[in-house]
């Protein structure tokens, strides 16, 4: 609630692969319960900030985070800076008190384990339960995300389910143990249209329910127009322009921004005509 | 006589799978396409769309039904016999970096249709080559690079430009501008209306984004099951839906407007399986026309 003080704050993140800089000077701020979308197009850089607040951006890579912190308010209200924690306090974090979805969930989730194991997992790495109450608990999180039939689902394997199902057990993997960070990767970008609408659904519900604050990575201005509060643009590795959604959307500042917008099929857009129309498109040299 | 240039009539494919069951992926289809109309056809996945579009092309070679290109009858042809009827149309499809071969220059991909079918060789057709790279907003020079050294959107306008190289009269567009960013996007579809325009092509746009469908087509066919539930002039569909599932897709597009957020109910239902066991088959839906060109199926 309180402004003045963050629950993430990302403050000049600095990350690079070898001479290309991935992500130049970035700074925002997140708070309890909010959503703030990150949009931009391929290669802005905004799937490196994600996994660069995970601290996974350097795991197995050449990237360096070469300047900034990342400040996050841990529940016990001390706050550390993600940048410069050992592993072993990552590890505690991620998962538990950070967690994120991609947006293919047959990726993310194991082919060879039950979804109910795979669920019941981070509950037992994080929280140390034991296997029956990990189970319990997997249980009460796939009825949470509303999925039919939780007892029978959880003894399934991912290929036995669709694509929607997939990501809600991706989204109640996530927020099994309570985090109060869920970045989300592009959630509904590999969904059909109506099974989007369904799981930004659940996710403004859910949200509702436990007050996680949401830091929403996505390309598709549709999606942050109905789930964000505030915004974050981005353009080849900077920062364009933030603020709350409304002021994005009516008075965008940055020609980028206001390019892009030009650029976004509005379904309703065409009421009144029956012909086919060009884009009125905004001229943005990069 | 209409002045459709293709004209399917009740196609119908069924994939067979283990143990007798079919997938009925296109059942019982029936529609045209005008000259210098694009058609969209909308619909989730695995409703059938690309598959009629590999149907229609002759891609595919359907169970039942037929395809009439410019009053020919092309269901049944030959691949020889098919050949002077494939120059009338072409395809374009979703991931431009898969369709060119990343080990020739992209003005041979360009050039290729025309040698085989004799149209130019040599000079006359670099010439025409470099016409079409400028036809689709792209350098002539461009002809002697490599796929790799183009972004996205370079890469479709040269899909684009190879569609063209034979001045068909039908281009399918299968999903060919969903992997584009928005701001390339936009610049394709604009790309693609102006050809239109020029060129009076029909368009076949394939696409699960009603957003752009909206903006691109004169009319509009949703598929649902391998069916065709709803058919009619773009405004009809957009304004004036009938059927649920119309309803459905439309109520779920996110509107880029945030003064207009909806309440989303919590549903899980999810589209059921074309799957169908031995010995049965999905019931025809029935189309009846509620006003002028526009029909949607009968629900129960």
């Amino acid at each position: 609630m309180s402004s003045s003080s963050p629950l993430l704050s990302v403050r000049g993140l600095t990350v690079s692969f070898d001479d290309f800089v991935a992500v130049d000077g970035l700074s925002f701020d997140l708070h309890e319960g909010e959503t703030v979308a990150i949009v931009g197009e391929s290669g802005s850089g905004k799937s490196v900030t994600a996994l660069s607040i995970m601290r996974l951006v350097t795991l197995g890579t050449r990237a360096s985070i070469d300047d900034g912190e990342i400040l996050f308010r841990r529940p016990d209200g001390s706050v550390i800076d993600l940048v410069t924690q050992p592993e072993d306090v990552l590890r505690d974090i991620r998962g538990n008190q950070i967690s994120m979805i991609f947006q293919e969930p047959l990726t993310s989730l194991n082919p060879v384990y039950t979804v109910g194991n795979q669920v019941a997992e981070a509950v037992m790495l994080h929280q140390g339960l034991d296997r029956a109450a990990a189970q319990q608990r997997a249980l009460e999180m796939l009825e949470r995300v509303r999925i039919p039939e939780a007892a029978n689902r959880l003894k399934q394997y991912p290929h036995e389910m669709s694509g929607g199902m997939r990501q809600r057990v991706m989204i109640a993997m996530a927020l099994s143990c309570d985090p109060t960070v869920l970045i989300a990767d592009e959630p509904t970008t590999a969904l059909d249209v109506t099974i989007q609408a369904q799981i930004l659904g659940l996710m403004r519900e859910l949200q509702h329910e436990t007050n996680a604050a949401v830091i929403l990575i996505t390309h598709d201005m549709g999606v942050v127009a109905e789930v964000a509060d505030q915004v974050v643009v981005m353009n080849r590795s900077k920062l364009v322009e933030a603020g709350p959604v409304l002021n994005i959307f009516e008075f965008p500042e940055q020609d980028y921004t206001k390019a892009l917008l030009a650029s976004v099929p509005r379904l309703g857009s065409m009421a009144g005509t029956t012909e086919p129309a060009r884009f009125d498109l905004v001229d943005y040299e990069s | 006589m209409t002045d459709s240039l293709v004209e399917v009539q009740n196609l119908s494919k069924a994939f067979p799978v283990a143990g007798g069951a079919k997938v009925h992926a296109v059942e019982n289809v029936s529609l045209q396409i005008g000259r210098g109309e694009t058609l969209a056809v909308v619909g989730e996945s695995g409703c059938g769309k690309s598959t009629l579009a590999h149907l229609i092309i002759r891609l595919l070679d359907p169970t039942s039904g037929t395809v009439l290109l410019d009053g020919d009858d092309i269901t049944d042809l030959g691949q020889r016999a098919l050949r002077p009827h494939r120059q009338k149309m072409q395809i374009i499809f979703q991931d431009p970096f898969a369709s060119l071969d990343p080990r020739r220059p992209v003005g041979r991909a360009v050039g290729e249709p025309l040698l085989i079918h004799k149209k130019a060789s040599g000079a006359t057709a670099d010439t025409l080559v470099e016409e079409l790279f400028h036809l689709v907003g792209l350098e002539g020079s461009m002809m002697r690079q490599y796929p790799h050294q183009f972004s996205g959107g370079q890469r479709q306008r040269i899909c684009i430009a190879r569609a063209l190289a034979l001045e068909p009269e039908l281009v399918i567009a299968d999903e060919a501008v969903s992997a584009l960013d928005v701001s390339v996007q936009a610049q394709v579809v604009n790309l693609m209306m102006d050809l239109q325009q020029d060129m009076g092509l029909s368009y076949l746009f394939i696409s699960h984004d009603l957003a752009v469908v909206e903006r691109i087509s004169h009319r509009v066919a949703v598929m649902y099951l391998g069916q065709i539930v709803e058919l009619g002039p773009r405004s009809a569909i957009f304004e004036n839906p009938q059927h649920s599932y119309t309803k459905r897709l439309l109520s779920a597009v996110p509107i880029a407007d945030p003064r207009k957020r909806v309440e989303r109910p919590l549903l899980t239902d999810e589209i059921p399986s074309p799957l169908w066991g031995p010995g049965t088959a999905p019931n025809h839906v029935e189309l009846v026309e509620i006003e002028p060109g526009h029909f949607a199926a009968i629900e129960e």
